[in-house]
């Protein structure tokens, strides 16, 4: 029953309902496959048992046409997110022997829309990573070249759908961490706008820029996703209390576009054939009846410098929480409580996580706090700016996810040149706008990503406009 | 931007993470690396600009002050290695 996985979300929710295939069946396909590609070390946790059971209830529920939306469906979360009874690490030693107490919002939602829960995906530790390898539990391998990085921080997710591990899974985006795995691994990964979907139960990094997504094979997929997990949620303060509209039904429907092009940041690309793949993208879009606007971000150069003064201080903020005593790693080799403090930390922590809690610290610190964090709250406002006004005559904004295909496993040991790789998913996260990112072609034989940035609340425009280039277009096809 | 040895010994004591003396130099690189990058918001005027510390302007929202029982006590201090009828044990603070 292999071609099962091979399915799109939306052909497997029909083949259930319409009973060509059991709920069951698809379960053992994934679970087969994962232990066949067990090295690509996609997932910290596999609930195999309990997935076969979930699976032959959810067959009995189809055969009593007691059918909820995802009913049957084999997905994966990012282990980010907290399942009532189960570890939740978040990638890291800190938390490697955390059970929580209690579900997050996220999947609770999903679950509750039928979803069985097959897996955790692994990531970057605290989501603090542009290429999977800061995970306590190792590196992901990018399953099209396993030579190569996956991206990061979602990169277990990305891997996953697209090694065939699960039929989408969610995934969490502060800076890049949805849109970057996603262009690496040639899958689609949205991320909607900030307070769209709930962030109880997510593990914090960066709160005013976390927001939960959702990795899968097509927009078409992804809008069924978001849909049953986007909502207002009382628990989390941040959360919008507006209607979600049926992304499914936008993602199909007939609308019309008019998408801007920062001229500058294209023409400054330095690499030739990102840009050009870019530009053939656009054309498709244009032939296909898009109006193409030039449009000015003038402060977007200053999103990098910004973003890594108010994620790493946040970090440091939430992650005072770790002090060894309520919960996560607590240090053996203690003799006070500073000790415990210190030598829990220590431990718990590894390189990437101290050097953002470091760079936090320092920068919200006596004599620095304006200069540095004041600073970039100030520049965050100019480039939440930058996109009210292009908005005022595009309906969404085009430009390429990353500036190059996936790197080598390895290679990149420079902070800033790791941090470059978020230089064009940035912007979106400090200004909270919805946006996702598409395969639109190759690189060095690797795929490529195109992000399309929305206005705010309009996912479904984007997922239309993505919808609009699959259609046309085969990159999104796993051959 | 320089950083120096003292500023590690700040940044140490507030963040309440140990920096190895072996680490430090390659510490200071990275750090300076990084502040150097972040250097560039300088070249902005924003003597004009109020700071946006949150990407939606959105009012808090309340609910009913009502008890809920969503998450138990005990299965909470489960999660940690030192407890004592319902307290969370530490070293000694008091000698």
């Amino acid at each position: 029953m292999s071609e099962l996985i091979n399915l799109s979300l939306t052909d497997q929710i029909h083949g259930l309902a319409d009973k060509s295939f059991s709920s069951r069946e698809i379960a053992d396909a994934y679970l087969d496959e994962i232990k066949k590609k067990k090295s690509l070390n996609c997932y910290i946790s596999v609930f195999e048992e309990e997935s076969k059971e979930n699976a032959l209830l959810a067959d009995e529920n189809i055969a009593q046409n007691k059918v909820r939306p995802l009913e049957g469906i084999p997905i994966a979360h990012k282990d980010i997110f907290c399942i009532k009874d189960k570890k939740t690490t978040c990638g890291s030693k800190m938390l490697s022997s955390f059970i929580s107490p209690y579900s997050s919002e996220v999947f609770t939602k999903l679950d509750n829309a039928g979803a069985i829960t097959i897996g955790k995906t692994n990531m970057d530790e605290f989501a603090m990573g542009s290429s999977n390898e800061t995970s306590f539990y190792g590196n992901v391998l990018n399953p099209i070249n396993e030579k190569l990085s996956p991206g990061g921080s979602s990169g277990g997710s990305a891997a996953a759908v697209r090694a065939n591990l699960c039929s989408f899974a969610t995934a969490t985006d502060t800076g890049g961490s949805i849109r970057q795995p996603a262009s690496f691994c040639g899958v689609t990964g949205i991320k909607p706008t900030y307070g769209r979907v709930s962030r109880w139960g997510m593990i914090a990094f960066a709160s005013s820029l976390d927001q939960a997504g959702i990795i899968a094979k097509n927009a078409k997929d992804a809008a069924v996703a978001l849909k049953y997990m986007s909502g207002f949620d009382q628990k989390d303060s941040t959360s919008l209390n507006e209607e979600v509209k049926d992304f499914q039904k936008e993602v199909d429907a007939d609308q019309e576009h008019v998408i801007g092009i920062p001229k500058e940041l294209i023409e400054n690309m330095k690499n030739d054939q990102v840009r050009d793949s870019f530009k053939n993208a656009i054309s498709i879009l244009e032939k296909d009846g898009a109006k193409i606007e030039e449009i000015n971000l003038p402060h977007i150069e200053y999103s990098l410098p910004a973003y890594y003064v108010i994620a790493p201080a946040e970090c440091s903020a939430n992650l005072a929480r770790y002090d060894g005593i309520r919960f996560g790693h607590r240090s053996e080799s203690v003799s006070s409580l500073e000790d415990l403090y210190v030598n829990s930390r220590t431990e718990g922590f590894g390189r990437e996580v101290k050097n953002r809690i470091f760079i936090g610290t320092f920068c919200l610190s006596t004599g620095y706090y304006d200069a540095f964090y004041n600073k970039a709250l100030k520049i965050r406002n100019l480039i939440k700016r930058d996109f009210d006004e292009a908005f005022k005559k595009v309906t969404s904004i085009a430009m390429p996810t990353c500036s190059n295909s996936s790197f080598e496993l390895g290679s990149i040991s420079d902070p800033v040149e790791m941090y470059e790789q978020d230089i064009y998913t940035i912007p979106a996260n400090l200004a909270g706008l919805p946006a996702l990112s598409i395969p639109s072609g190759k690189v060095n034989e690797m795929p490529i990503g195109l992000q399309l940035i929305g206005n705010y609340l309009d996912e479904g425009k984007i997922l239309n406009l993505a919808n609009k280039f699959q259609k046309l277009t085969d990159f999104h096809e796993f051959k | 931007m320089k950083i120096t040895k003292q500023d590690l010994k700040n940044i140490s004591l507030l963040s309440k993470i140990k920096i190895d003396e072996e680490r430090s130099a390659s510490l200071i690189e990275d750090l300076e690396s990084i502040l150097t990058m972040v250097n560039k918001m300088d070249e902005l005027d924003t003597s004009k600009v109020n700071p946006l510390t949150h990407p939606i302007e959105n009012t808090q929202t309340l609910r009913e002050d009502i008890e809920k029982k969503d998450i138990e006590r005990e299965k909470l201090q489960e999660l940690s290695k030192e407890k004592d009828s319902g307290f969370y044990l530490t070293p000694k603070v008091i000698e």
